[in-house]
């Protein structure tokens, strides 16, 4: 009779021990493959190392505002069909989905509660396009776009939008991009053109929102669409690196961590270079997010306040993957080669950085001004 | 024996018509009503306006590239089909049926991304010809427009609708060949006026249905060419990603089911004019 007793016992560990190793916490990124690596790759092992039992599972949700469109969709529907526990613990999302997915309760409001939260000054930890997220996301980092030019074919290289369309009416079939189906550098080459040509910039991107202000739009486009006529439409982001690898451009807009990526693997001639151009072009973050009813919503704040932590920023975000950091720069000081830091800064300066990097517009602005382009500019 | 009920053969095929209903009536239906309902939730046709207004350009040239791969298709397919079974040098018939599936095991992204690199300007096509010497670095140009879809999609369908005319060229009576050929007939003769009109009804159920595969491609027109224009199936992905607006993107389907219907339609009305199986 007493036979069964180490039985069960034997049994209940084996049942135990894997239950006990298999807490996973469900990290949902939208975005590029890299961003998905950097969860994968680097994230999770130092993430699991510190926490024994837990098992990052990275799930990559696709590059773009699409990424970050399924993200919703999922916890949305989860919402409506009532579930308890929600699966993603967390998420990493555009700012266009962020403020809408504040506005529809989804996500949870835990940047006050990390120790980390503190350490983030920029603007858009608090305003993601117009929408108000203070306390529910972190920056991941901060992603510029700028054009980039292979000095050998580019001479007299333009300083300001103005001077590009010189440059173009000079250079036909020089300078490509992306449109704006094609990915977000292309995206981010046409609103800095609403920026330069379309009336008040400062507007667009802290409102309030005014359906008047689309008017001044029609002669920028239409002098867009008269752009384009000389210019090279390549296919993608990726697109438009490889053109400029193989010299079919001379330029074109990029965003600056794939240029440096692609740099550093020898995909680009050594000697390319970046210009941000006046009156400025836009960047973006990416968020953390933890969902509100994620399942580990606890742990997921560990995960996040892993993230954000100085060192982790320094050595993944800056060093690692290019991108400029979420949290102020002021606190990688000392944590990061001097060396490094320069690289970063090399073709474009703090100073120019903090000038002419602007934020995307008003997500109702946005919206319109790919539709007016669609309109106007490619039909 | 004792005949079979009608409810026993319900039975059977219940499984089947549940599937078909929840997988395809079901999404379909839903795609429709979705088109044709406004953002304020009431039927509406501004999708479809919007839909014309914003993407009529997109909408023909789906309609010409479509039109001029099948085209396309068509004749490299009976080419090959042809030498298959008329070609007479055993040892390049042999070579020619080891080599001309390939494309059918290789994905369509797969195969976008190898165009990507093999029709750019300075890519691995032009660089071949300039280090030949035939043409010179500043002559090339890029095949990453309209061409470079044209090219991947007949590269890719070709071989579906070689192997369907292959098949049903081996199938034909080789009296009717060998008849031909004795009183004279020329290869090109024997193959557009005997052997093909013969297996006209599989050589357009293989064009149909390349119709449908190619006009349900996204990676292609969104890896090889630039955007503008582009294919529906971008725009409905751009529909969806960058507004989040399901209803243009489904307006956008119906178009496509709709140019498909025309194709099926064509090819109806050609076999039962025939007289022929549909």
């Amino acid at each position: 009779m007493r036979h069964w007793i180490p039985a069960v016992g034997f049994a209940m560990v084996l049942v135990a021990s894997p239950a006990q190793a298999q807490t996973a916490i469900n990290v949902a990124t939208a975005g590029d493959q890299n961003m998905v690596d950097y969860v994968k790759d680097y994230l999770a092992p130092m993430f699991e190392k510190t926490n024994p039992g837990v098992k990052v599972v990275a799930v990559g949700t696709g590059p773009g505002d699409a990424g970050s469109q399924k993200i919703f969709e999922k916890l949305d529907a989860q919402k409506k069909a009532g579930a308890d526990k929600w699966d993603f613990d967390v998420v990493v999302i555009h700012q266009k989905m962020a403020g809408q997915m504040v506005g529809e309760g989804l996500l949870s409001a835990y940047k006050d509660k990390i120790a980390t939260g503190s350490l983030v000054s920029r603007d858009t930890a608090s305003n993601a396009l117009g929408a108000n997220v203070s306390g529910y996301v972190m920056p991941m980092f901060h992603s510029q776009t700028a054009i980039a030019y292979n000095p050998d074919l580019a001479k007299d290289v333009p300083n300001s939008y103005a001077e590009l369309i010189a440059w173009v009416n000079k250079n036909p079939k020089k300078f490509g991009y992306n449109g704006i189906k094609g990915g977000m550098s292309g995206v981010a080459f046409v609103t800095g053109w609403v920026y330069a040509f379309g009336g008040d910039a400062g507007k667009l991107i802290t409102g309030p929102y005014d359906a008047a202000s689309k008017a001044a739009w029609d002669k920028a486009l239409a002098d867009l669409k008269e752009f384009n006529k000389n210019v090279v439409i390549t296919p993608g982001n990726a697109g438009t690196l490889d053109m400029l690898n193989r010299g079919e451009i001379a330029m074109g807009p990029v965003w600056v961590d794939m240029f440096y990526t692609w740099l550093a693997d020898g995909k680009l001639p050594p000697n390319m270079k970046l210009k941000l151009v006046a009156p400025g072009m836009p960047g973006q973050p990416m968020y953390y997010a933890i969902p509100a009813k994620a399942a580990n919503g606890e742990l997921a704040q560990k995960f996040v306040a892993l993230a954000t932590s100085p060192e982790v920023q320094g050595e993944g975000i800056v060093k690692k993957f290019n991108w400029y950091p979420g949290i102020d720069a002021k606190h990688l000081e000392g944590k990061l080669d001097p060396v490094v830091w320069k690289k970063l800064f090399a073709d474009i300066s703090p100073e120019e950085l903090s000038s002419k990097g602007m934020p995307f517009p008003l997500a109702q602005y946005f919206n319109e001004i790919l539709e007016a382009y669609e309109r106007k500019v490619a039909n | 024996m004792r005949p079979r009920t009608p409810s026993a053969g319900l039975l059977l095929v219940t499984p089947a018509l549940l599937m078909v209903a929840a997988l395809f009536v079901y999404p379909f239906a839903l795609s429709i009503t979705s088109a044709l309902t406004a953002a304020d939730g009431f039927p509406s046709i501004a999708n479809f306006s919007k839909a014309f207004e914003l993407y009529s350009g997109d909408i023909v040239f789906s309609v010409l590239i479509v039109a001029s791969s099948t085209a396309l298709i068509a004749l490299t397919a009976i080419a090959i089909a042809g030498a298959l079974t008329l070609g007479e040098t055993r040892w390049l018939v042999a070579a020619l049926a080891a080599l001309y599936r390939w494309p059918l095991f290789i994905p369509f992204i797969v195969a976008a991304q190898c165009m990507r690199t093999f029709l750019a300007k300075n890519g691995l096509l032009n660089n071949s010809i300039v280090s030949l010497g035939i043409l010179d670095p500043a002559m090339t140009q890029s095949f990453l427009d309209w061409r470079g879809i044209v090219i991947t999609f007949v590269w890719k369908q070709t071989p579906f609708v070689a192997l369907l005319l292959a098949g049903a060229m081996a199938s034909l009576d080789r009296a009717t060949i060998e008849a031909a050929r004795n009183m004279g007939a020329g290869r090109g003769r024997l193959l557009f006026e005997i052997v093909v009109p013969q297996v006209l009804p599989t050589l357009m159920v293989g064009l149909v249905l390349s119709i449908v595969t190619m006009l349900s491609v996204l990676s292609v027109p969104m890896m090889v060419a630039g955007s503008q224009p582009t294919m529906l199936t971008v725009d409905m992905a751009f529909r969806i990603n960058a507004y989040g607006d399901y209803g243009v993107a489904n307006a956008l389907g119906v178009i496509s089911y709709l140019i498909t219907a025309g194709a099926a339609w064509l090819y109806l009305r050609h076999s039962l004019r025939e007289g022929g199986r549909p």
